[in-house]
């Protein structure tokens, strides 16, 4: 009874009526209108129906505003860092380079913004031009991984069982390599650390749960007609990975692609910071931290806290931005 | 029969296990070789550069680093199999007994750690779960998300600008002050910071799976059950929804071990504390070639049982996943 009746009843009453004064009444009318000629409405009055509960009217009355729900703040605070790295030239009140050997490891006044680290840089100029270096490994690094995590993770999910089984079980090898020896190893076959060797270090040791999500993904698609159809038709690989497997697949790994470029910031300024990644000369907010331990001596609280703000306001920016996508589809009412 | 299946699942298990471990050790040693950089240098130092062709020779004969990789591989192999892993070349000792020195550090404190953040994000998930929505679930939520975005090495620097500079409450480096290696106070004092990084760094992450699982679990038709037979809110959450989540959740604390181990790493390095952490940094950065291999196998051997450990928990709990497919399962509610 309950399993039937209970349910009719909270669907009719919201698509059947869209006016929310709709008692008792108005439900039992329409559901008596059914052709097996059982009048449904009284049992409904007669009896209690357990877990029967009013239709969730509210949603479709209130219209939401554009913004609501959506991470402006967000999105917001993230522009004006990635402007501000942009034309970091017309913010910049010093050379960022330039080290004042009379000003350094002076405290936050008028004329240096944020201070100034031990070598004599200003560090409010440091910011805005380091942080491009930072954004930008993050984007490149991320563009690297998905690429070969699509490509491989594709080829993967349209290759034959043994195949695919393959390189599923050479991807958890690749994993179980702890990836900070696979950057070391990496960076000492590349060479020196510039910013485009970083990326690709990073790029290469993050690329495997992306490719594990699009590999179950291809998986479940690769024998719909629409596929059988192009490949009959003679489309490559390539083609169709592009066509057909992409818009797929695009909105699930949508949202590990933004952790993707939140981690690659971690990484580079973690390894910055030991000494392995970027060198001093090369402004990022990994290296400007890695002056730290000599901050902390002299407990310059400015060379620690400012970078490492900006670092978690972006990282915390792309977190609620990434976790906005990852939010699909409405929450059911709980029942406890 | 079903005795033979289980011994055969369990065989074929141990197969794959022994064909990775392989398969890594090859990799390992192979990328390792290959890097550029002078071996000898982190043997015999800056003596190095003094040597005549003639001495190179002979101390790379030495080392038995002249004959073709494939060759020395075998060599390794062979060695290993009778437990011995070779000499570190920087500290000219036998591998292992290097390690055993430092290898309790860091177990000490990846597995205190690693209890913390066990019990503590269960405690702080169901917590979150049962307060849903209310304002102490979304400071939390908030605290949490924020906790997650801080890196591991800038929480360190804060943390010791806090409580070791400016306060002066707790030490800032090592295991233990100089000639207190017995202590067993001084080297909690020493712990604290590390410990709480480690655990602050990892806790959210599972808590917050724990606390959605649990919310998934409270809107399935069984609670309804429950609840119109009368049992009271309590006892649904702990006693029903919370033994569903549970095998998920010792499925993935098994993938946890190795990242919580991993992430003493960082740790270890920015409190100069003496673990295994900083040795492995060295030995890749200056060629240390038996300690790089032993020390990736350690850990390789350890994500790969740990790997399989919780698909074999997930198998169990449903057998109707495949082995392939449990990873992928784990790692997108992971993720």
């Amino acid at each position: 009874m309950k399993g039937i009746t209970g349910r009719d009843t909270e669907r009719s009453c919201t698509t059947g009526a869209a006016d929310t004064n709709t008692d008792s009444n108005g439900c039992a009318e329409v559901i008596s209108d059914r052709n097996d000629g059982r009048v449904y409405g009284t049992t409904d009055r007669l009896f209690q129906i357990a877990g029967q509960r009013a239709a969730e009217e509210k949603t479709s009355l209130v219209k939401k505003k554009w913004y609501q729900g959506k991470p402006i703040l967000s999105i917001g605070i993230l522009s004006v860092i990635l402007l501000g790295c942009l034309f970091a030239e017309v913010l910049m009140t010093k050379d960022p380079t330039y080290m004042d050997l009379i000003n350094y490891n002076k405290a936050p006044d008028g004329e240096f913004l944020f201070g100034t680290d031990t070598m004599g840089r200003d560090i409010f100029s440091m910011i805005w031009y380091g942080g491009r270096i930072s954004l930008l490994i993050g984007a490149l690094s991320t563009a690297i991984s998905t690429l070969v995590a699509v490509v491989v993770g594709a080829f993967s999910g349209a290759a034959p069982e043994w195949l695919d089984n393959l390189i599923m079980r050479f991807t958890e090898i690749f994993l179980s390599i702890p990836s900070l020896l696979l950057v070391i190893l990496l960076q000492a076959i590349m060479g020196k650390a510039n910013v485009l060797s970083l990326s690709v270090v990073l790029g290469l040791t993050s690329w495997t749960s992306i490719a594990k999500v699009v590999r179950t993904e291809v998986r479940q698609i690769r024998n719909s007609e629409f596929v059988i159809a192009a490949r009959c038709m003679g489309g490559g690989f390539f083609h169709i990975l592009w066509k057909h497997f992409a818009p797929n697949f695009l909105s699930s790994i949508l949202f590990m692609v933004i952790m993707n470029v939140r981690s690659a910031i971690i990484s580079e300024s973690t390894l910055s910071f030991m000494g392995i990644g970027l060198p001093l000369e090369v402004i990022s907010w990994g290296s400007m931290l890695s002056l730290s331990e000599k901050a902390l001596m002299t407990s310059s609280w400015w060379m620690i806290l400012i970078p490492g703000v900006f670092l978690v306001t972006t990282l915390l920016c792309l977190t609620n931005i990434g976790n906005y996508l990852r939010k699909s589809g409405n929450r059911r009412e709980r029942n406890l | 029969m079903r005795k033979r299946n289980r011994a055969l699942y369990y065989g074929k298990k141990l197969l794959i296990f022994l064909f990775s471990v392989l398969v890594l050790s090859a990799v390992v040693f192979y990328v390792a070789r290959l890097a550029p950089g002078d071996p000898l240098v982190s043997y015999y130092g800056d003596r190095t550069e003094k040597m005549s062709p003639k001495e190179r020779e002979w101390a790379m004969e030495k080392l038995g680093l002249d004959e073709p990789i494939h060759v020395q591989y075998v060599k390794w192999m062979q060695n290993a199999f009778h437990g011995d892993f070779g000499i570190s070349f920087k500290y000219k000792r036998d591998v292992v007994e290097v390690i055993r020195g430092r290898i309790v550090n860091t177990l000490l404190l990846g597995g205190i750690g690693f209890l913390c953040i066990f019990v503590g994000s269960l405690l702080l998930g169901v917590f979150c779960a049962w307060h849903e929505d209310r304002w102490i679930d979304r400071i939390l939520c908030k605290l949490g998300t924020v906790s997650s975005c801080i890196p591991e090495f800038w929480l360190s620097l804060v943390l010791i600008l806090i409580f070791a500079v400016t306060l002066r409450v707790l030490p800032s480096s090592g295991a233990y002050s100089t000639g207190r290696a017995n202590d067993i106070g001084d080297r909690v004092r020493h712990l604290i910071l590390p410990l709480a990084i480690v655990t602050i760094e990892h806790l959210w992450y599972y808590a917050y799976m724990i606390r959605n699982k649990l919310l998934e679990e409270v809107r399935a038709d069984y609670v309804l059950l429950a609840k119109a037979k009368g049992l009271n809110k309590r006892r649904i959450l702990f006693w029903h929804c919370l033994r569903n989540v549970l095998p998920a959740y010792l499925s993935i604390m098994a993938i946890a071990v190795p990242h919580v181990l991993g992430g003493t790493f960082v740790v270890e390095t920015v409190f100069s504390y003496p673990g295994i952490g900083a040795l492995s940094y060295e030995s890749a950065r200056y060629h240390d070639y038996n300690l790089l291999m032993l020390l990736c196998m350690m850990s390789g051997i350890l994500v790969i049982f740990c790997n399989m450990l919780s698909q074999i928990i997930n198998e169990h709990i449903d057998p109707r996943i495949k082995a392939s497919e449990v990873a992928e399962t784990s790692e997108v509610t992971a993720a």
